[in-house]
């Protein structure tokens, strides 16, 4: 598994997924209550920069590192990276105006976020029998998945071969109903939206949550519930055809 | 018109999707076979008789896929299936080979120009693969040069890094060049002199999903040439073109000499046999390779290959083809202005391939097969089509009724494309 990968992955897909975690929850989203915005802004050497901003219930990550961030988190590598997204390492805090109540919000509010977090994304089948539960925890897999492709697309040895055959263009990933997210394809580098794009290039939607929850689960087969018509594509197959190759890689690092 | 369902097709592939991977899994199910939607395609077959296949259901399809290509005297052609069915009473899988894979031999060199031997396998991917590793124990070189949007079957060296159960050891002497581009192959050449052992491509580039494209003029020249000069074996895939274009060998087709060329699909009218023909210089490296299989000699596909190939020269096969598929893609085209709709054909007419591009998306397209499909006219939105011997001016006509109202309801369904008129 590739570290810079990973880290891209933790970035986006995990700590992004705050984002969605704060309009799906309440409990996440008074968590980040506060009116007056806290900015911290993650520098990672040789991997992902990223700055999130927490403000009344929301969470917001952007990329890059905004420069009127109160707080920023130095990291002195990819896999560091990782181990401080697995609790098993720390970054360097480099406060700046405000710097005391963001590292206080990252030491205490932030971790209990992440946690909660957690419990959606490693839900177990007794936390999935709440129906509650098992759709905000669809809804959060449906993104992290979608941008995970993306990263991987984009950083990981082999994802890049299959990136390299996908032409321009926005694949719809979607789940019946208005779910969705957008592979945006432009020259062979991959950027995931949070939603349906206008005009897909291609489609591959599941028929129902659960359906998508299953798949997720890996406790059912694709290619069977295509036959089934569970799952239905259309458009330009051969950019499903790729998508779903650097799909095939996202459990790799999401178990990591 | 009237238009079919499938109820009983449905009973079988629940039945199936307990006792078989996906179903039906290959490019014959409903997943890589692009059975868009679904519900419009028939799943499980029941008979076939010169270009038509019934399904379970009834329906009966003009069927211009031809079982991917295997189909290329018509379905149950009589001739030859008779030839098989005396062979059967003689016998099929011996412990020694019978004298027809000797008679078939001999009348494969006679008939394919750059052949003076052949040696028989089953799948097309068998071919390919006895070619590769025939490439490598002549020369004692491993890598191959592959040509973009490629298909030589389902063996390790054949796929891609990102396929499933590939690891980069399996793929790693694979080199990838575009089609029609020689400085690309020069560049491939200069970084890996010494060290490769085969280019391997198709007569044209008839990938999937994307318009076919014809050899430049000079292109196999040049190859052929580039081949010679850095003694790297020159192969030739003709399973899919093989006996389409030239009884000869696509090779010939286009003007230059394969070192070694693989068959199969067409080669027995359906009857799994195929083969790899080469020239006498690379007879005693194949003889060497640890290389076959228990149905590899059985002799009731040779029978009827026999017979096959002999039908086919006698009825000028090649010429039948090209005047039947050239009238049938003139009809998709007139009926496609007819309606509004640019349809782009590529290809060789024997195997045309065609989309819909008011559409960029393919959407059209895919609505436009399942109209079809639906009406008893079985076509694919991602392959190359095949047409065969049986193939008659009636079914032209039908075809092209057909496509006409399948162009309307896709056209009242879209108004959002623009048309020609």
């Amino acid at each position: 598994m590739d570290q810079k990968t990973l880290a891209y992955i933790n970035m986006h897909a995990i700590i992004g997924a705050l984002e969605n975690l704060c309009e799906l929850d309440p409990e996440a989203s008074a968590m980040v209550a506060n009116e007056k915005p806290l900015v911290i802004a993650w520098d990672v050497a040789g991997g992902p920069k990223a700055t999130m901003t927490f403000a009344k219930g929301r969470m917001r990550l952007d990329t890059g590192i905004l420069p009127k961030h109160n707080l920023k988190m130095k990291v002195s590598s990819c896999a560091q990276f990782n181990q401080v997204v697995g609790g098993k390492a720390n970054p360097t805090p480099v406060p700046k105006g405000g710097g005391v109540a963001a590292l206080k919000f990252m030491l205490n509010d932030f971790t209990k976020l992440t946690g909660r977090l957690e419990k959606f994304l490693r839900a177990t089948e007794e936390d999935l029998a709440d129906p509650v539960i098992s759709t905000i925890s669809t809804k959060l897999m449906l993104n992290v998945i979608g941008v995970a492709i993306s990263q991987i697309g984009d950083y990981d040895p082999v994802g890049k071969f299959s990136a390299k055959y996908i032409t321009d263009g926005d694949v719809q990933i979607s789940i019946k109903g208005d779910l969705g997210v957008t592979i945006r394809v432009k020259d062979h580098f991959l950027t995931t939206i949070k939603q349906r794009p206008e005009t897909p290039s291609a489609i591959m939607e599941f028929e129902s949550l659960e359906l998508a929850r299953a798949l997720f689960d890996g406790k059912v087969n694709a290619m069977s519930c295509i036959g089934q018509g569970q799952i239905i594509m259309g458009g330009k197959i051969n950019m499903l055809d790729n998508v779903n190759r650097i799909l095939d890689r996202v459990p790799l690092y999401l178990a990591a | 018109m009237q238009t079919y369902t499938y109820p009983k097709s449905q009973e079988w592939f629940q039945r199936a999707l307990k006792v078989i991977p996906s179903g039906i899994y290959g490019h014959k199910g409903p997943a890589h076979g692009n059975f868009i939607p679904v519900e419009n395609w028939p799943l499980v077959s029941a008979k076939a008789q010169g270009t038509y296949m019934w399904d379970v259901d009834g329906n009966k399809f003009i069927d211009y896929m031809c079982g991917f290509g295997v189909n290329i005297l018509g379905y149950c052609d009589e001739d030859v299936n008779n030839a098989a069915i005396k062979q059967m009473g003689v016998g099929d899988c011996l412990t020694t080979p019978t004298h027809k894979i000797i008679e078939y031999a001999e009348l494969l060199t006679d008939t394919v120009k750059s052949a003076d031997w052949a040696f028989f396998c089953k799948n097309g991917g068998d071919a390919t693969t006895g070619a590769i590793l025939t490439a490598r124990h002549h020369t004692r070189k491993s890598k191959v040069i592959f040509v973009n949007g490629f298909y030589h079957g389902v063996g390790m060296w054949t796929q891609k890094i990102d396929y499933p159960g590939i690891q980069p050891g399996d793929v790693a002497g694979n080199l990838y060049i575009p089609f029609n581009d020689i400085p690309a192959l020069e560049k491939v050449l200069a970084e890996n002199e010494g060290e490769i052992a085969a280019f391997i491509g198709t007569p044209y580039m008839h990938g999937i999903f994307k318009d076919n494209v014809l050899p430049e003029a000079g292109y196999w020249q040049k190859v052929r040439e580039l081949c010679t000069k850095h003694g790297i074996v020159l192969i030739l895939d003709d399973v899919r073109c093989g006996f389409r274009l030239d009884m000869a060998g696509s090779d010939h087709y286009y003007g230059f000499e394969a070192d070694i060329i693989c068959f199969c699909k067409a080669l027995a009218n359906g009857w799994p046999v195929s083969a790899v023909c080469g020239k006498d210089e690379f007879k005693p490296a194949i003889s060497s390779l640890s290389f076959t299989g228990s149905y590899w000699q059985s002799s009731v596909p040779f029978a009827a290959g026999i017979a096959a190939i002999e039908k086919m020269k006698k009825i000028d096969i090649v010429k039948v083809l090209k005047d039947n598929s050239t009238k049938l893609c003139n009809a998709f085209d007139a009926a496609a202005k007819n309606n509004g709709f640019d349809l782009v054909i590529s290809g060789e007419p024997q195997l045309f391939y065609f989309r819909i591009a008011n559409d960029e998306n393919m959407f059209a397209h895919q609505q436009w097969i399942a109209e079809m499909m639906i009406r008893g006219v079985f076509l694919t939105g991602h392959h190359n089509h095949f047409t065969c011997a049986a193939l008659s001016d009636d079914d032209i006509k039908v075809t092209a009724e057909v496509a006409d109202e399948a162009f309307k309801i896709v056209r009242k369904n879209n108004p959002q494309l623009q048309y020609s008129n």
